[in-house]
């Protein structure tokens, strides 16, 4: 494992919008990411690699996460999404559905994909990560729970930071200074967002201070144990599916049949000892626990993905 | 529509000017804030080698190019805590006192800053905010700013749905691909770029050789030229489309390039807008950019398309990836100890890696 630099950690609240202590979580609830729909365990942690499970705190399972943060290839079509909303009801869970940056035609099959889980009755919560997302639930869903994805936080995640020496990034030692994102949270806030979601960064304080005691403020969200390092339109997988000279830049707008269903591939990097893994058009690394950690106590809900899924 | 040229000298204005540029674009780290936030990045680069050396050079570049606008990027992904403060001040202070025409700005903290400070106005949306659809721009557009930079990866459907009124676009022209989308890409390179050491793995064979060859076009054909000129990514023959499509501004990649790069982009971007302008064909300006650049077998295929579907009416030969690049007269001008061309041709060779392992990471990538 990577050796993790150490700088000193401020412990001083900094947010003046904020003025109440820092938010240190005294219940976590799970949501979970599965793979497919299958049924969801009793205990969230079950889902974890084995090693992730004595880390993590005891805390009730209250939404399932299904969709996708990273391709618009990878959102379900209304009959799998209306599948995972009526397995979420059945075990008294949240749907919660989560959507990528879209193209105009991406943003046309998320409103189309909500229409259609509105006349199956379904109301999913929808964590968005596009702005044109976010504009589509105001205007189009109103009624639909919203949730700030962890594209929203565009805060560095390099795991090569997570060693000595490192260049522009804190090495695995996140300050949580929640002076961050101030206005961001404000904005969201205002705009009807629940809640924020992210997964680990480098800098940490993106998620705020939570909600305080009348309920005011954002919920916060961390999604363990994978932390996306890169995604992008230029997917290796889908560019398999095309003869040479095809695939690539000249496919970003095709339609994929998502050959990365599946379980993730192993990526294999000498600049890096943590594990990484392509899960389509995305790379994700699984970070240090320690770095878990020190998150665990800026969150209110963990969202535990069974795997590295785009 | 008018060429961006980057820029990192005021040496470097005027003969940027003479070749064809219409607007700058160049960063600069605030007085004091290594102190203050150490290594961290102002910008998208490495200010090193990509930034102006101090505020009396950005007041001289501004002077030299006038009346052509130059921008300064505060483009960072992110930044640490206590910093947006500190670059909103910097942002007012280049806007006000230094002449500056706007700010290119992709952090969310940063550009709610401004805008709360009134300068929504003199705000460009980077690249980096991707910004890929219709209602990211409304978003944007109710923010007030002035304009929007379109992500790399677009295609021209894309970008004319997303290119709504009210506001001004800037599109991606010549040189310096990514492999990922670089608004959703959570490294940095000062650690080296990402992309260059990612492998699909052995098991996929001959993918993982396409993936390569696709890296290696995007770094400029591993930082070579062709009698002078990059081999990047490249949308000139996209130009009469741009136009129709009410693009304003043409990006020129480069900033920590050398001025004899930066003037050969700018001077072939001039030739293919010239053309544009009178209204050539998409064939016509590829016609002629291969005559002044030369390489044809990188148009053929299309492979250094930043909008391949400029050929979707049928204009582009498809043939398999199989063009005898070992004997192209490219020219690498700037790092002459590595090999510049893959071991053989790209199609049948595992070694096709040229940039990747040739340089040091810090200079490695984009750094041609």
């Amino acid at each position: 494992m990577a050796s993790i630099a150490r700088p000193p950690i401020r412990t001083t609240m900094c947010d003046p919008h904020e003025d109440r202590p820092r938010g240190v979580a005294t219940r976590v609830e799970y949501g979970l990411r599965l793979t497919n729909l299958t049924e969801p365990p009793p205990d969230p942690r079950a889902v974890c690699p084995p090693a992730w499970r004595s880390l993590l705190p005891e805390g009730p399972v209250v939404a399932l996460y299904f969709g996708s943060e990273f391709c618009e290839d990878r959102l379900p079509d209304a009959d799998e999404a209306t599948a995972f909303c009526e397995r979420a009801r059945d075990r008294g869970l949240e749907p919660t559905l989560l959507t990528p940056l879209v193209g105009p035609e991406g943003l046309r099959i998320v409103d189309a994909l909500l229409a259609a889980l509105a006349a199956n009755r379904c109301a999913p919560a929808v964590v968005f990560n596009d702005w044109g997302v976010l504009g589509l639930l105001r205007e189009r869903h109103p009624a639909l729970p919203r949730r700030a994805g962890r594209l929203i936080n565009r805060s560095l995640r390099d795991p090569r930071a997570y060693r000595d020496n490192c260049g522009d990034a804190p090495a695995g030692t996140a300050t949580h200074d929640a002076s961050r994102f101030v206005r961001l949270r404000r904005m969201l806030a205002d705009f009807g967002v629940e809640a924020v979601e992210t997964d680990a960064d480098l800098d940490g304080g993106y998620l705020g201070n939570g909600r305080d005691g009348d309920g005011a403020g954002l919920g916060r969200a961390l999604h363990l144990p994978y932390t996306f390092a890169a995604s992008g339109r230029g997917c290796p997988l889908k560019a398999g599916l095309y003869p040479e000279g095809g695939g690539f830049a000249k496919a970003i707008a095709d339609r994929c049949p998502a050959p990365c269903r599946g379980k993730p591939l192993p990526v294999l990097r000498n600049d890096t000892g943590l594990p990484h893994w392509r899960g389509g058009n995305t790379l994700f690394y699984e970070i240090p626990q320690d770095v878990a950690r020190a998150w665990l106590s800026h969150t209110d809900r963990i969202v535990l993905h069974e795997d590295a899924t785009p | 529509m008018k060429i961006l040229a980057p820029l990192r000298h005021s040496d470097e204005v005027a003969p940027l000017c003479a070749a064809g540029a219409g607007e700058f674009y160049c960063g600069l780290t605030p007085p004091g804030w290594d102190e203050a936030f150490g290594q961290a990045w102002v910008h998208r680069r490495n200010p090193k080698s990509a930034g102006v050396p101090d505020l009396a050079d950005l007041r001289r570049i501004v002077a030299l190019a006038h009346p052509r606008p130059v921008y300064a990027t505060l483009n960072a992904p992110s930044y640490p805590a206590g910093a947006v403060p500190r670059l909103v001040e910097f942002g007012r202070r280049l806007v006000d006192d230094v002449g500056v025409s706007a700010l290119i700005v992709a952090e969310w903290e940063l550009l709610l800053a401004l805008c709360d400070e009134g300068l929504a106005p003199r705000v460009h949306i980077s690249s980096l905010a991707t910004c890929r659809n219709p209602g990211a721009a409304a978003f944007y557009r109710s923010l007030g700013v002035s304009r929007v930079i379109l992500p790399r990866h677009m295609t021209l459907a894309e970008i004319e749905e997303t290119a709504i009124p009210g506001l001004e676009w800037e599109a991606f022209l010549l040189n310096d691909g990514c492999a990922f989308e670089e608004g959703i890409c959570a490294t940095s390179h000062a650690f080296g770029p990402y992309c260059i050491d990612d492998r699909i793995g052995a098991r996929s064979g001959r993918l993982d050789e396409r993936y390569e060859f696709w890296k290696w076009t995007l770094n400029n054909c591993g930082c070579q030229t062709s009698r002078g000129y990059t081999l990047g990514p490249c949308g000139l023959c996209a130009l009469p489309r741009l136009a129709q499509l009410g693009i304003a501004s043409l990006k020129v990649v480069g900033r920590e390039a050398s001025l004899a790069r930066k003037v050969a982009s700018v001077r072939l971007a001039a030739i293919a807008l010239t053309r544009a302008e009178r209204g050539a064909r998409p064939e016509d300006i590829r016609d002629a950019v291969v005559a002044e650049r030369g390489a044809p077998e990188l148009c053929r295929d299309a492979h250094l398309c930043y909008y391949p579907d400029v050929w979707a009416g049928g204009a582009r030969q498809r043939k398999p990836l199989v063009a005898p690049l070992r004997r192209m007269p490219f020219v690498r001008d700037d790092a002459p100890a590595s090999p510049a061309m893959p071991g053989g041709n790209v199609a049948d060779a595992g070694s096709v890696h040229p940039a990747a392992r040739s340089n040091p990471p810090s200079s490695r990538g984009r750094s041609c």
